[in-house]
C-alpha cells in the first residue's frame, strides 16, 4: 500500500521565501553570514511537509483535547474488598485461592 | 548511548510523570507505562496509558497489541470477581448465620459487583477504541 504524501507546494515555496528573508535580516542584523541559502533550504523542508499545520494541529488537539481522568477506581474498591475480608478469614483464604489462580492462567 | 540512556531514564523519573497526564508524550512512552502498570497489576494505570496513547487517529499495531493485553486482563479480574460473587453466594446460602455477618456478606457482595461493573466498563471502552482502529486499518481514508 503506498502512503499518501501531502506535500504541499506553495507551502515549500513560503518556507524558502521566508528562510531567505530571515537570512538576509539575520545577515543585516547581526552581521553574521549563515551558510548561503541555508535557511531559505531548511524554510522550504519545513513548508513542504507542512510542520506549520501540524504544529497548529497538535496545538489545537492538546487544548481540546477531554482530559482523561485519574481513575483509580478499581484501585479503592479491591482496597474496601480487601479491609472487608479481613473479617472473613475463611472467605478471604479463598479469595487468595482465586486470584492466584487468575494469575496462573493468565501466565499459561 | 549511555548517557543519552541515562538522560531517558532520568527524564522518565522526574519530568515524564508531571506532564504525561496532557498526552503530549511519545505513544511508545505511553505503551511503555501501560505495559510497566500491568506488571505492577495497576489496571486503572494500564487502562489510563492506553488510553492517552491511543489519542491520535492513527492506531498502530504496536498499540492494539497492547491494547488487547488490558483488555485480556480486564477480562481475567471479571472472571475472578465473579467467582468471588459465585463464593460469597455460596456462603449466604449456609444456615445459621448471624444477621451481622449477612449483611457483612451482602456488603462484600455489593463492593465485588462494583468492581466486576468498573472492569466491564473499562473492557467497553477499550473494545471500542479498538474496533475504530481495526475499521481505520481495513478501510484507508
Amino acid at each position: 500500500m503506498i502512503q499518501e504524501r501531502n506535500l504541499s507546494i506553495p507551502g515549500g515555496l513560503t518556507g524558502a521565501v521566508l528562510g531567505v528573508a530571515a537570512e538576509l535580516a539575520l545577515e543585516e542584523l547581526t552581521g553574521m553570514e549563515v551558510v548561503g541559502g541555508l535557511l531559505a533550504v531548511i524554510g522550504a523542508g519545513f513548508g513542504l511537509i507542512r510542520i506549520d499545520r501540524r504544529i497548529y494541529e497538535a496545538t489545537i488537539n492538546l487544548v481540546n483535547r477531554v482530559p482523561v481522568e485519574p481513575t483509580s477506581d478499581y484501585r479503592d474498591v479491591l482496597e474496601q474488598i480487601d479491609e472487608m475480608s479481613i473479617e472473613l478469614p475463611e472467605l478471604r483464604e479463598s479469595f487468595v485461592k482465586l486470584i492466584r489462580a487468575g494469575i496462573e492462567a493468565q501466565r499459561a | 548511548m549511555l548517557g543519552l540512556n541515562s538522560l531517558l531514564k532520568l527524564f522518565r523519573k522526574t519530568f515524564a510523570p508531571k506532564v504525561e497526564g496532557r498526552g503530549f508524550l511519545p505513544r511508545r512512552y505511553y505503551l511503555h507505562r501501560a505495559l510497566e502498570a500491568l506488571d505492577e497489576d495497576d489496571i486503572d494505570e494500564a487502562v489510563r496509558m492506553i488510553t492517552l496513547a491511543g489519542q491520535d487517529k492513527k492506531k498502530s499495531a504496536r498499540w492494539r497489541m497492547v491494547c488487547q493485553q488490558v483488555i485480556f486482563r480486564c477480562r481475567v479480574l471479571v472472571s475472578i470477581h465473579e467467582k468471588q460473587m459465585d463464593q460469597i453466594n455460596t456462603e449466604l446460602e449456609i444456615f445459621g448465620k448471624t444477621e451481622d455477618l449477612r449483611t457483612l456478606y451482602l456488603r462484600l457482595q455489593e463492593v465485588e459487583r462494583k468492581a466486576r461493573d468498573i472492569l466491564k466498563n473499562y473492557e467497553l471502552r477499550l473494545l471500542e477504541q479498538l474496533s475504530e482502529s481495526t475499521a481505520s486499518v481495513a478501510q484507508p481514508s
